[in-house]
Parts: C-alpha cells; structure tokens; sequence
C-alpha cells in the first residue's frame, strides 16, 4: 500500500511538469487555465495513531492531488471546477470528488454571486486549508482546520454574494454572504468517527470500545448559511477579520447492534462563530484565530429514547513565521482545542494543544518541502467528536501526550 | 585607505542602485482602448489584486505583471505592499478556490508592452526607460 502510495504521489508530480506546455490553451480566444496540485506526506509519533493513520509506526498514508480548469467566459462571467482526491489512513481511500464546480457572475466590483458547488469562506484559511503549498505549515492548526472532516466542511452546494468596497481612509472590506447545504463526504472522519465512537473513559485511564452498540452510518448534511467579513485596514498589513456560520445538520443511518433500527442525530443549535487577526511586515507574518461553536443535538438510542447531547468547543491558535530567503521559511504556531468550554480545561481528556515548529523550503517556484515538529498535549480521549484521536485505530487506549514529526512534499502548477 | 573605502563604498552604492528600483523608475502602462489617463494607487493595487476589474471610466482590465527583476519587485512592493513570494500565494488562493484566473506573466519590458498593445484592457508596468510605442502610460495619482 506505501508503495502504491509513494509511486502514485511520484506520478502525479512529475505528470503535470511533462505536459507544462499543454495547460494553458485558447478557445474561442478565450483563454482556459488548467491548474493542479499533489502532495505526500510520513506522519512518525512516539504513541497514538494520529488521523487513522498508523503514525506510531511511521506512515505514508497522506496523500492529495487535484486538478482545476477555468476560463472567464465574458468579462464578467466565470466557470470553472476541480476535481479532488484523497487519502489519509482509513479516511477518503482515493474516491475522487468535485471539490468546487460553479459559475461566478461580477456585476460590479461590490457585488457578484456565484452558484454551484463554492468553497465556503469562513476565517483566514478556511476555503484554502487543503492546499499545502499555499502554507508555511505542514499540517494547519487542527483545532480550526481538521484534515480528517475536511470533505465535509470545505464547501457548500449553494451559492454566494461577495463584493469588496474600498472607502479611502478606512482600508478596504470584502464581504461574503453564503447559503446551501453541506455535501456528504462518505469516506471522511465525520461519518467514521460517528460510526466508531461508541466509547467511554476506562477507569485505568485511556477508554473502553463498547461493542455491545454498532451502527452504520451513511449520511451527514443540511443547509448551511452565514457571512464573512474581511477588513484590511488602514494599517499596513494589518487584517482584521469576523464570520458566522449557522448549521443545522442531520445524520442518518442504522443502528446494527444491539437492534437494527435507524439511527438519526439532528442538530437542534450549531453556530460557529470566528474572530481573524493577520499581520504581514515584509517578510514577517503573524496570524490568529479563535472560534466558538457551542451546539445542542438529539440522537435516538437503539431503545428509541431521545437523548440530547450539548457541547460548546472552543479553538483557536496563534502563528508567527518569517521568510529568510525565497527558498526557506521559518515558523511556529501554538494551537489550541477546548472540547467542552464549561469543563476543566486542563483536563488532557477535554482538550488537545498543540506546539508546532516548521521549516519550510521551496526547492523551485512549484515544488516545496517541509519538515515539522508537533507536541501534543492532550487527546480529547472522550470528546463528543475525535478530533484526529479516533478509538478504532487505538485499539489500546490514548496516551494524553504525543510528539510527532510529519514531512511533506508538495506540487503545484 | 581612506580612498579605498570610498570607492568600496561607491562601488556599493552603484550596484545597489543597479539591482533595485522605486516607484520613479516604473511606468503603469495600459491598452489604448482604456479611457483612463490616470488611475489612483487604490485603483492600482485593486487591478493588480483582482478585487477590480473595471476603472473609474467603466474600462474593464486584466492585470499583465513582469516575472522577476527590480522593476517587478519594486512595483509589488510600493504599489501591491507585498512581497513577490506573498503575491503569488495570493493568486495561487485565487486560482485554486476557481475565483480568479492567474494574471498573465511575461518575462522582460518588450514583451509586456507587446501584449499590453495588443490586448484589450490590459494594464503593466516597465522600467521608465522603457520604450512604450502602442500603449499608453497611466499617471499613477
């Protein structure tokens, strides 16, 4: 499997640079754009197996590419898609997805709409947190961008209003407005952490697999909506930025043990809402975010009693890096996940922090290399959710901390 | 000694002057068909950034850049306030999310105000030394 992994990662990065010349052509003198991206990854932790990959033994389990075509059909009027794929451990197993397909109409600069399937906008990174070569970072702050619920979060089938409206002395805002439904990515962390969660904290520490209660779970979606407003202000380099996004999500399937019955979980509140800071002096960058996402849902027991579940996380992280020369950058970011806000924080079974330092090189203008420390506090052994700590891949419980050095390499054209 | 250290550091000096520009060296050039004679640093950095794609005159426009070189760099950063490193993340966000296509890049003076003459609402820069036959300079307010 690592081999197929390394040899199809190979490929597609070497593929695209052998056809370079054949990926900008013209169609009725409209020019169409052809764009791709792959990445590979080796995740190594001393303890823990970290995104269902079998990083305490060292994996290659991490890989994604994708390919994009656009053109602008008048001057006004865009259309374009992509198509991903992916794979990370137990999660995506190369079944290719539409990333984003959709058309973009701009009457004016303030206002355009686009409608399809968009990438929703929500903080800093949100709709580009997948593209590695866009980063300093090997892996982004997964309190506020998990990797392994990213098929089900990244976009929304629906459409947007946007604009950006400059006003002299005040900097410039660009406004986002977004509506849909979420897309159900069958192979992602959220069904599967659903499917497999059904664990509790043993007495010994770490946690018992219940297997007296399985399910199979098959659906996760509903309608979306919220708003995104970036404001670079007058202050050189200085972004300030606020979204919020309400959810109001079900999840479906069947109950398979100890009865088979169907299984549904609703949201009954779900509202995230994210505060972005960005400064760029030259070559130096700082970031910040912090999210709030308290929600209530109701799911049925297998003896069809409704029970309601509340949970109110909050996430965030702060990030300083600097570009020395245009082949290496240096960073860091300290990353934090509180599972439940009510509950002790320094409790290592309600939160996971993260400190991570990075070097990143850029070997050309397309290829980049990077090479990063993680030192994880805490696992969020019996969070709602599993947050990258997943019981399945654990089969002998989490320790509360892990070190884990993760390499990757990454392609674009 | 004493001699030799001014000409170390005139020698210097010289080949900084050499390698780097400023915003007086650098001409905005754009298509004739754009009625504009001048544009506001505002309007420029919106071109350039993709968040505009019309001038004040209803002119629609694309953004041409230089690949490299002192005139490049001194115009991202004194007009764009990035670092070239900086710009092209920017774009590849645009371009990998499907919101902008990746603005044309062409590598020397020449070839910027060859395509610039040629193509409808195109707006460049070049060195101000630059011959710029066919377009037409924009006064940068």
């Amino acid at each position: 499997m690592q081999v197929k992994t390394i040899v199809l990662a190979a490929a597609l990065s070497i593929g695209p640079s052998l056809l370079h010349a054949q990926f900008d052509f013209r169609i009725d003198s409209r020019d169409v754009q052809v764009h791709s991206f792959a990445s590979q990854g080796l995740l190594y932790s001393n303890n823990n197996n970290y995104l269902t990959m079998d990083t305490s033994k060292g994996s290659l389990a991490l890989t994604d590419f994708g390919v994009n075509v656009s053109t602008a059909v008048t001057d006004k009027f865009r259309v374009g898609a992509q198509l991903y794929d992916y794979n990370m451990g137990l999660l995506g197993n190369f079944h290719p997805q539409l990333d984003w397909a959709y058309g973009d109409y701009k009457f004016k600069d303030w206002l355009g709409i686009r409608a399809g399937k968009v990438k929703t906008v929500q903080g800093l990174s949100h709709d580009v947190q997948d593209m590695e070569f866009l980063h300093t970072w090997a892996l982004m702050p997964q309190s506020v961008y998990p990797m392994d619920t990213r098929g089900d979060t990244i976009a929304h089938i629906g459409a947007d209003l946007y604009g950006d409206i400059g006003i002299r002395k005040l900097g410039s805002f660009s406004y986002t407005f977004f509506g849909g439904t979420r897309p159900n990515d069958a192979n992602g962390g959220y069904l599967y952490g659903v499917d497999t969660m059904s664990h509790v904290p043993a007495p010994q520490g770490g946690f018992m697999y219940i297997t007296g209660q399985t399910k199979d779970v098959t659906y996760y979606g509903g309608p979306i909506y919220g708003a995104d407003l970036h404001w670079a202000t007058p202050v050189k380099g200085l972004l300030l930025g606020a979204s919020y996004m309400f959810q109001d999500i079900t999840t479906t399937g069947t109950y398979t043990k100890p009865v088979v019955v169907p299984y549904k979980l609703t949201t009954v509140k779900d509202n995230a809402t994210n505060f972005y800071v960005e400064y760029v002096l030259r070559n130096l960058r700082f970031a910040g975010e912090y999210r709030a996402e308290p929600k209530i849902v109701q799911l049925n027991q297998p003896s069809g009693v409704l029970v309601q579940g509340f949970q109110d996380s909050r996430s965030g992280y702060v990030s300083l890096s600097y570009r020395f020369t245009k082949w290496l950058e240096l960073g860091s970011y300290h990353s934090r996940y509180i599972d439940n806000w009510p509950v002790t924080h320094s409790d290592p079974r309600n939160h996971i922090f993260d400190q991570v330092f990075t070097a990143r090189f850029d070997i050309d203008r397309y290829v980049d290399f990077k090479i990063e420390g993680h030192f994880m506090d805490g696992a969020c052994i019996d969070g709602v959710l599993d947050h990258g700590f997943y019981a399945a891949p654990n089969p002998n419980g989490l320790a509360p901390n892990m070190h884990m050095l993760v390499v990757r390499v990454g392609y674009h054209m | 000694m004493k001699h030799l250290q001014i000409f170390l550091i005139a020698t210097a000096v010289g080949i900084c002057a050499a390698v780097t520009a400023s915003a007086a060296d650098i001409k905005v050039i754009a298509n004739p068909n754009i009625g504009a004679s001048s544009v506001s640093a505002d309007e420029l950095k919106g071109v350039f950034l993709v968040t505009k794609s019309s001038l004040s005159d209803g002119s629609h426009v694309e953004p041409v850049l230089e690949k490299d070189g002192p005139v490049h760099e001194a115009f991202v950063k004194e007009y764009l306030g990035k670092t070239d490193s900086a710009l092209q993340t920017y774009y590849r966000s645009l371009v990998f999310t499907g919101k902008a296509a990746m603005p044309k890049t062409l590598a020397a003076d020449a070839e910027v105000v060859a395509y610039v003459a040629k193509t409808k609402g195109a707006v460049g820069y070049v060195s101000a030394a630059a011959s710029t036959a066919g377009v037409k300079t924009l006064e940068v307010r």
